[in-house]
């Protein structure tokens, strides 16, 4: 196939796919009424399903390639944000699952890459949110200070390198979730980062431009949400490129040589210790910055929600996906956070149903609910 | 030809009239408190109080608007409050909110209401800060704050010969406040607070506070702080042998406290604003068609708070209309409007001002009005007297 | 006085934690909340026998007590069915998952479908309340009752491993499960026990925590499980003498913390939590550890 044609192709390929998910998440997200968020649910199974088993959907994957994809569907989640610009609820959920999808790529790169687990996601994601806290009200410019709340994250999470290196499974599961029960109760003790009383944030400010205020351009009302979901889009545009990046790369090679098999790998003379570093330190880098922008968005942060249920409820959005798949990664964040905004009996019942979910998928398809797509050699993942 | 047209303009005429009147608008109106948790019997007992006020509204036939009730549960913690507050002030169909009991949450969506614009009175949280503590248009108060509370305590429990106090207070805003004023107005009248105690909120075991508190051998220990807390630490008292009056605050003046700790609440004195419902000036009334509708819960302390938050809003809005910022520019101008809680007024905060502050012991199981208890007329003594 | 007390109940955690360890190799999260649904069905038996007019303290007790062991035996049993057994091949990281997961769906349970489950509950204090005051010594009848019966179980945990046949039995599996097989041990049933019989400890536990505070409430579960398995690593994963040791000596760092820390004692968690931390960089299978070999 010559080059143009091959181009065409793709872009067609990755505009369906893109049209298909917009129009579906539009769906979701203009229902007023239970029925119709229900009928709009079982069309997208439809869809999605029946995408997969005639596989049309892996075939209009490939022939799109990921680079392509990846910038359509960005071009939809701003056409979607163009369409709900008055709507603050519809905007807060399209931005909320984007920053929950960002500080799960973190843990992903942390446990589906390198095999090391992390139960205490929540508490760096209000790391990154305190630091934005502490900064934000200064004369730090506020790309810096997003900047900041991923290092601040990074460096909390440096402590705990060295136990971590020293243990082994569930020796070391138990630290992060000691740290994560630790860290909660260090902040609503501590009187200077605000008690239980938590912290106010003054909105983001970027280019000139505050984003709490709504705005109006040519006799057109958007709210001050759009922006952060226009900021959100962006964050999650950055995050998959840069883990897709590392994770097609020979660096992901070795993650995932540390993940199968330790001692194979310090055979080869991949430095264990030093791998498992690194992603620890990106993936808490990531979640930090996701945690920064979504205190400034909500202006408020407090103890509470960074318990190791929320930590908890990151780990099973990784599992319901599938460990390693990233599309599966953001449908099951766009389930975790959506459903139970819109389906109102599920709301009281979400984390019995999350539970009981995740238990599900581990006794009866480990692989999650859709596998993970393995690594072809001598190849990268798209071609 | 011409008759026809007349009568069909007619019809149109009384069709246009007609529909409004028959098909009444939906207003939606927001009631936020804590639902589940320990605090959930004051939610629970506030929002079948806005419930009411809404059901009557809707019952009467001169009212121009159907009302609905969205009911949102806080659970008493700041960060769910600011995410309901958000969705509550998101959705463009609600005009107005019926807000918080708990303070620390109160105090928390402040800044969300103003950010989105909502207009809200609150119904039960006291903490003068939610109205004093900044200058936005949109919170209104009714019922009244802790300052008043603490000084009309201190002056009661000084004139009983209490001087020696410890204090045990919650580190959220609330708990410190009623520090920072119940401690402002005992040392003023001449008693001394021998040593004050932070807790958490959500704290199951106070041996460490209460040991110390013990070897400072108080006569009083006042506590600052939500029911679920203040159960456990009565009941520990106990268990580590201290021998003091307890005395608490608008938070625990509610049943649940009671049910919790059977014999061992005997004898404990608590404060809060306004009178109790049936000394109220509407309270009859509202007591009985509260009866009427026959809900699972009482209306608690904060009930009829919580149903004259409801009322002034929908008269408001019968007045201007369900817009925001009409119902905000009428809001602000309240003076002297009646209620079953007496007559509203909103000073230039937001904030009404409630003259009665009650005080309350405990008696063979509830709650009774101090005047009216037998520790007042000297036929039961209190601890330590 | 108190710090006894907890170090008691963290202890018989830990020794669950420790037996399904040694057993199955496997970390069985939800344990803590087992204990908490064995106080709740105290409870529920408590308020049934005040209903059909039992008024009367020491039947009480005892029916609660054995309603609470035996139903949690059989739900401790039920899990190790349903939850474990069947992942027994799969990475460690998914039992831990799937029993964390597990433990928030029993969790979630409580408080969706126990009447009031979402608020804090009253727990009868069913032990009489006499006590003897000694100059700054407050020494209660209930506590040393309490105590005395932890201590019997635990003492009667550690007959039943080293006299019984059934322990010997488990502790053959925990050794090596191929040639304990191979000898006519029967898996299944033996590693069902032993989930019952860990069940049934932290039942008694969860009781005993409620009579202690007077009040149970359905999120304890999360941080007494997290508590008792940080015990239980603490002592070394698999050994009886470490999880009791680790039992009383994590409520030892809690006091510790405390009197170091007056001004606020909520910080002796965070003081606990971070000394575990530590302890198991310096030590990283406990302090009497675990034999940690690879096979390559």
């Amino acid at each position: 196939m010559r080059p143009a044609q091959a181009g065409a192709r793709a872009a067609l390929s990755a505009a369906a796919i893109a049209a298909v998910a917009a129009l579906l998440l539009y769906g979701f997200l203009a229902a007023e009424s239970e029925k119709t968020v229900g009928l709009v649910l079982a069309g997208a199974v439809v869809v999605v399903a029946g995408g997969l088993r005639s596989k049309v959907l892996p075939r209009l994957v490939r022939a799109a390639g990921e680079r392509a994809v990846m910038s359509a569907l960005a071009i939809a989640a701003v056409a979607l944000i163009g369409v709900f610009h008055d709507d603050p609820f519809v905007l807060l959920l399209m931005a909320r699952a984007l920053l929950v999808l960002v500080a799960c790529l973190g843990l992903h790169v942390q446990l589906a890459d390198a095999g090391v687990p992390n139960f205490a996601g929540a508490a760096f994601f209000g790391v990154g949110g305190y630091t934005a806290a502490v900064l934000g009200h200064g004369a730090t410019p506020h790309l810096l200070v997003l900047l900041a709340s991923g290092a601040v994250a990074a460096a909390v999470g440096s402590l705990l390198l060295l136990p971590l290196l020293r243990t082994r499974g569930h020796y070391a599961a138990l630290i992060t979730i000691a740290f994560g029960l630790l860290f909660r109760t260090f902040l609503e003790v501590n009187e200077t980062l605000g008690g239980p009383q938590g912290l106010k944030l003054g909105g983001l400010r970027l280019l000139g431009l505050s984003f709490n205020d709504d705005r109006e351009i040519h006799g057109v009302e958007i709210s001050g949400y759009a922006f952060y979901c226009l900021a959100a889009v962006a964050l999650a545009l950055v995050a998959v490129w840069l883990v897709r990046s590392v994770e097609s790369s020979w660096i992901g090679v070795a993650l995932d040589a540390v993940r199968l098999d330790e001692t194979a790998a310090a055979c080869f003379g991949i430095s264990i210790g030093r791998w498992k570093i690194a992603a620890f330190t990106l993936g808490n880098a990531i979640i930090g910055v996701a945690g920064g922008l979504s205190a400034m968005m909500v202006g408020f942060i407090a103890p509470n929600n960074f318990t190791f249920q929320e930590s908890l409820v990151l780990v099973s959005i990784l599992l319901l996906g599938g460990l390693g798949n990233l599309a599966g990664l953001a449908v099951a964040a766009l389930i975790v956070i959506w459903l139970p905004e819109k389906l109102q009996p599920i709301q009281e019942y979400r984390y019995l149903l999350f539970s009981v979910l995740v238990v599900l998928v581990l006794v009866l398809r480990p692989a999650g609910l859709i596998r993970r797509i393995a690594r072809r050699p001598f190849g990268s993942l798209a071609a | 030809m011409l008759r026809t047209l007349a009568f069909l303009r007619l019809a149109l005429l009384v069709l246009l009239v007609a529909l409004p009147a028959s098909a009444k608008e939906t207003v939606k109106l927001a009631f936020i408190g804590p639902l589940t948790g320990g605090n959930s019997a004051i939610g629970l007992g506030g929002r079948n109080s806005a419930d009411l006020a809404v059901k009557l509204r809707n019952a009467d036939p001169k009212s121009k608007y159907q009302y609905e009730l969205v009911v949102l549960d806080d659970e008493c913690k700041p960060d769910t409050g600011v995410q309901v507050a958000t969705k509550a002030g998101a959705d463009k169909a609600i005009v107005a909110g019926i807000t918080h009991y708990c303070s620390v949450v109160a105090v928390a969506t402040v800044e969300t209401f103003h950010r989105l614009g909502l207009p809200t009175i609150v119904w039960g949280a006291v903490l003068p800060d939610i109205t004093y503590g900044h200058s936005y248009k949109e919170i209104h108060r009714v019922n009244g704050t802790m300052i008043n509370q603490n000084e009309t305590a201190a002056k009661l429990m000084l004139k009983q010969g209490f001087r020696r106090w410890v204090i045990i207070h919650d580190t959220t805003d609330y708990g410190k406040g009623h520090e920072k004023y119940f401690k402002q107005f005992a040392t003023a009248g001449g008693g001394k607070i021998l040593g004050s105690f932070g807790v958490t909120a959500d704290q199951q075991d106070f041996t460490a506070e209460l040991t110390q508190a013990k070897a400072l051998n108080p006569e009083v220990i006042f506590f600052g702080g939500l029911t679920p807390i203040g159960v456990r630490i009565r009941a520990q008292m106990d268990k580590l042998g201290i021998n003091a009056q307890f005395q608490g605050t608008s938070g625990i003046v509610n049943d649940d406290f009671i049910k919790a700790l059977g014999p061992l609440a005997e004898g404990v004195v608590a404060f809060r604003e306004g009178a109790p419902a049936e000394k109220l000036p509407g309270g009859k009334f509202f007591l009985e068609k509260y009866a009427e509708q026959k809900y699972p819960n009482p209306p608690e302390a904060y009930g009829p708070f919580a149903y004259a938050a409801a009322t002034l809003l929908m008269d408001t809005i019968d007045k201007v209309g369900p817009d925001r910022k009409k119902i905000l520019g009428a809001l602000s101008g309240v003076k002297n409007v009646d209620s079953i809680v007496g007559p509203i007024t909103f000073d230039d905060h937001g904030q009404n001002t409630v003259a009665a502050i009650t005080a309350y012991v405990v008696q063979d199981g509830k709650w009774v009005v101090w005047e009216d208890s037998e520790y007042a007329s000297g036929k039961r003594k209190l601890k330590g007297r | 006085m108190n710090g006894v007390m907890l170090g008691l109940m963290y202890a018989l955690v830990a020794l669950g934690f420790t037996l399904f360890f040694g057993v199955l190799d496997v970390v069985q999260f939800a344990h803590g909340d087992v204990l908490t649904a064995g106080a709740f069905v105290g409870l529920a038996a408590y308020a049934a026998l005040l209903h059909a007019g039992v008024q009367a303290a020491v039947p009480q007790l005892i029916v609660v007590v054995l309603a609470a062991t035996f139903s949690m035996a059989i739900l401790g049993a039920v899990l190790g069915r349903v939850l474990v057994l069947p992942l027994k091949g799969a990475p460690a990281l998914n039992t831990l998952l799937a029993t964390l997961m597990g433990g928030t769906a029993l969790r979630e349970c409580i408080r969706l479908f126990y009447p009031g489950g979402s608020q804090p509950q009253r727990f009868p204090a069913l032990l009489p309340t006499a006590s003897w005051s000694m100059g700054r010594f407050n020494l209660r009848v209930d506590n040393l009752l309490m105590l005395l019966a932890g201590v019997v179980l635990v003492l009667g945990l550690s007959l039943l491993l080293r006299r019984t046949r059934l322990g010997l039995a488990i502790r053959a599996v925990a050794q090596d499960e191929e040639t304990a097989r191979t000898m006519g041990i029967d898996f299944r049933r033996v590693v069902l026990l032993t989930f019952a019989i860990g069940s049934a400890l932290a039942a008694f536990a969860g009781v005993m925590n409620g009579l202690y505070y007077n009040e149970i409430n359905f999120g304890s579960g999360l941080l007494l499980g997290v508590i008792g398995f940080s015990a239980a690593v603490l002592g070394g994963l698999g050994s009886f003498t470490g999880a009791v040791l680790g039992g009383f000596l994590f409520a030892g760092l809690q006091t510790l913390g405390a009197v170091v820390m007056p001004f606020a004692s909520a910080y002796k968690d965070v003081f606990a939590f971070a000394v575990v931390i530590l302890l198991m960089t310096w030590k990283p299978t406990g302090l009497i550890g675990e034999e940690l070999g690879e096979r390559v």
